[in-house]
């Protein structure tokens, strides 16, 4: 009795919302209330330094990460043995990414790396998250003789090509990075085979799918943002209310996985560049022998 | 129709993401700051942390194996001495069985020696007292036989008469012998 007190009127306030929305226009035929949403495939200038533009994406870049460095700052402030509620959550958090990290890389590598596999996880994960709250698609400016914003003042970061090509960036050069480290010269003997054709041209193969990871990272990061966004907009756009809510919940998701999938992708690529190959098995083995 | 999301510039190929390399290089820089303030601010202090409860619960789970150990053999030694104990007590029992029943067995023996000798020498005072009793009898014949003497000479000398007199008086120190 209690829930049916509940659910009918949030359905009567779904029904309303897709009534006093565009499809209700179209099928009773008044004038739609609001504009269809403009999707900005590239950040918006919000203000400039000198020659420096900072965007709209950058700006919540680093709103993001001083929520980032305030809550761990704080959480992690007085660490105690019997933790309060936020170090509890910091502990849950960094315990689950240091397990996550150590159970595919061994302990040899988890305490190197982590730093910047967990930051790679918070960042992502914080950016998707934060573009939630309300004041992101609500407060920005409105252009000369616009009836509404038109230049948001925050915008997930994720939405901004940049910020998922310099994670690309950073985790291309990471597992370059300890793929030499570990092999020296030898890493290259992974791209450059010169044995027989086939080898050559695998060797050319696996040198391209390493550059294409950067292209790979950046596009799904981002397609993965941009949609989300877009979703977002075009459900508040045709339904009003309520039915949006389910796309959040939907968008909390996506924004944890697709954090947790960029931090595993190149933990997964760092372990293969630093696990032996082929030809270092056969050296190995040799100095075994010797 | 329904409104579709347009775009807002008009833009072609990949000028329209807005790749920009000062952009790019802030971002590279933002989250490089990041992971260094992460790591000095919190990593490192969340991990030590970490790793000093699990250190900690290791060395209590140790400490913990070590205590039930201990426990079990005190318990152990505890049982054995208990066992020991009680094998000693069954011995002492079994001693003190064996020496109460030699005991017995030696004041049996004793008590039927006693017995024995209280029989014999009740024997040999019944002995005494029969032989002093023949010996009252005797006297005691001899004074019937005086006093039957002395009746006699009162009376007369008849042999016969004095035969009869003595196996009276014989049969009457019998009857008194009897009696007695």
């Amino acid at each position: 009795m209690k829930s049916r007190l509940i659910l009918l009127p949030v359905l009567a306030l779904a029904l309303l919302g897709v009534v006093l929305g565009p499809i209700g226009a179209k099928l009773l035929g008044f004038e739609r209330l609001i504009d269809a949403p403009a999707v900005h495939l590239a950040p918006q200038k919000i203000f400039a330094i000198g020659g420096f533009t900072v965007t709209n994406t950058l700006l919540s870049a680093w709103l993001t990460c001083i929520v980032i460095l305030l809550l761990f700052g704080l959480g992690s402030r007085r660490m105690a043995m019997v933790p309060g509620r936020l170090q509890g959550f910091l502990e849950v958090l960094v315990e689950a990414l240091y397990g996550f990290i150590r159970g595919m890389a061994g302990e040899r590598y988890a305490r190197r790396w982590f730093p910047l596999l967990a930051t790679i996880f918070v960042f992502v994960a914080f950016n998707a998250w934060m573009a939630l709250l309300p004041i992101y698609p609500t407060v920005g400016f409105k252009a000369e003789g616009a009836d509404h914003v038109t230049t948001h003042l925050l915008r997930s970061a994720g939405t901004d090509i940049n910020m998922p090509l310099a994670l690309a960036l950073i985790a291309f050069v990471f597992i370059e990075v300890w793929g030499f480290r570990v092999h020296r010269f030898g890493y290259l003997r992974e791209f450059f085979r010169f044995g027989n054709p086939v080898q050559t041209f695998i060797g050319l193969l696996e040198l391209i799918s390493h550059f294409i990871r950067i292209i790979s990272f950046t596009f799904r990061l981002f397609g993965n943002m941009l949609a989300g966004e877009i979703v977002l907009f075009m459900m508040t756009f045709l339904t009003f209310f309520v039915t949006p809510i389910i796309f959040y919940g939907l968008e909390i998701l996506v924004g944890g996985v697709q954090a947790l999938v960029f931090m595993g992708l190149t933990l997964v690529f760092a372990v293969l560049a630093v696990a032996p190959h082929e030809g270092h098995k056969e050296e190995h083995a040799e100095a075994g022998q010797h | 129709m329904l409104a579709a999301p347009r775009l807002a510039e008009e833009a072609t190929g990949i000028g329209a993401l807005g790749i920009d390399p000062w952009s790019l290089l802030a971002y590279l820089v933002t989250f490089g700051l990041l992971v260094v303030l992460l790591y000095t601010l919190a990593y490192k202090r969340i991990l030590g942390v970490l790793d000093a409860r699990s250190g900690r619960i290791r060395d209590s789970l140790e400490e913990a194996d070590r205590v039930r150990r201990e426990a079990q053999e005190q318990q152990e030694a505890m049982q054995r001495t208990l066992l020991e104990g009680r094998e000693e007590g069954q011995r002492v029992l079994a001693e003190a069985r064996e020496a109460a029943e030699r005991y017995r067995e030696q004041q049996a023996t004793q008590a039927r020696a006693e017995a024995a000798q209280l029989i014999d020498r009740a024997r040999e005072e019944i002995r005494q007292e029969r032989d002093a009793a023949l010996e009252q009898v005797s006297s005691e014949f001899a004074s019937l036989a005086v006093s039957a003497a002395e009746r006699i000479i009162h009376r007369s000398l008849d042999p016969d008469a004095h035969r009869d007199l003595i196996d009276e008086v014989l049969a009457e120190g019998d009857a008194r012998a009897g009696r007695n």
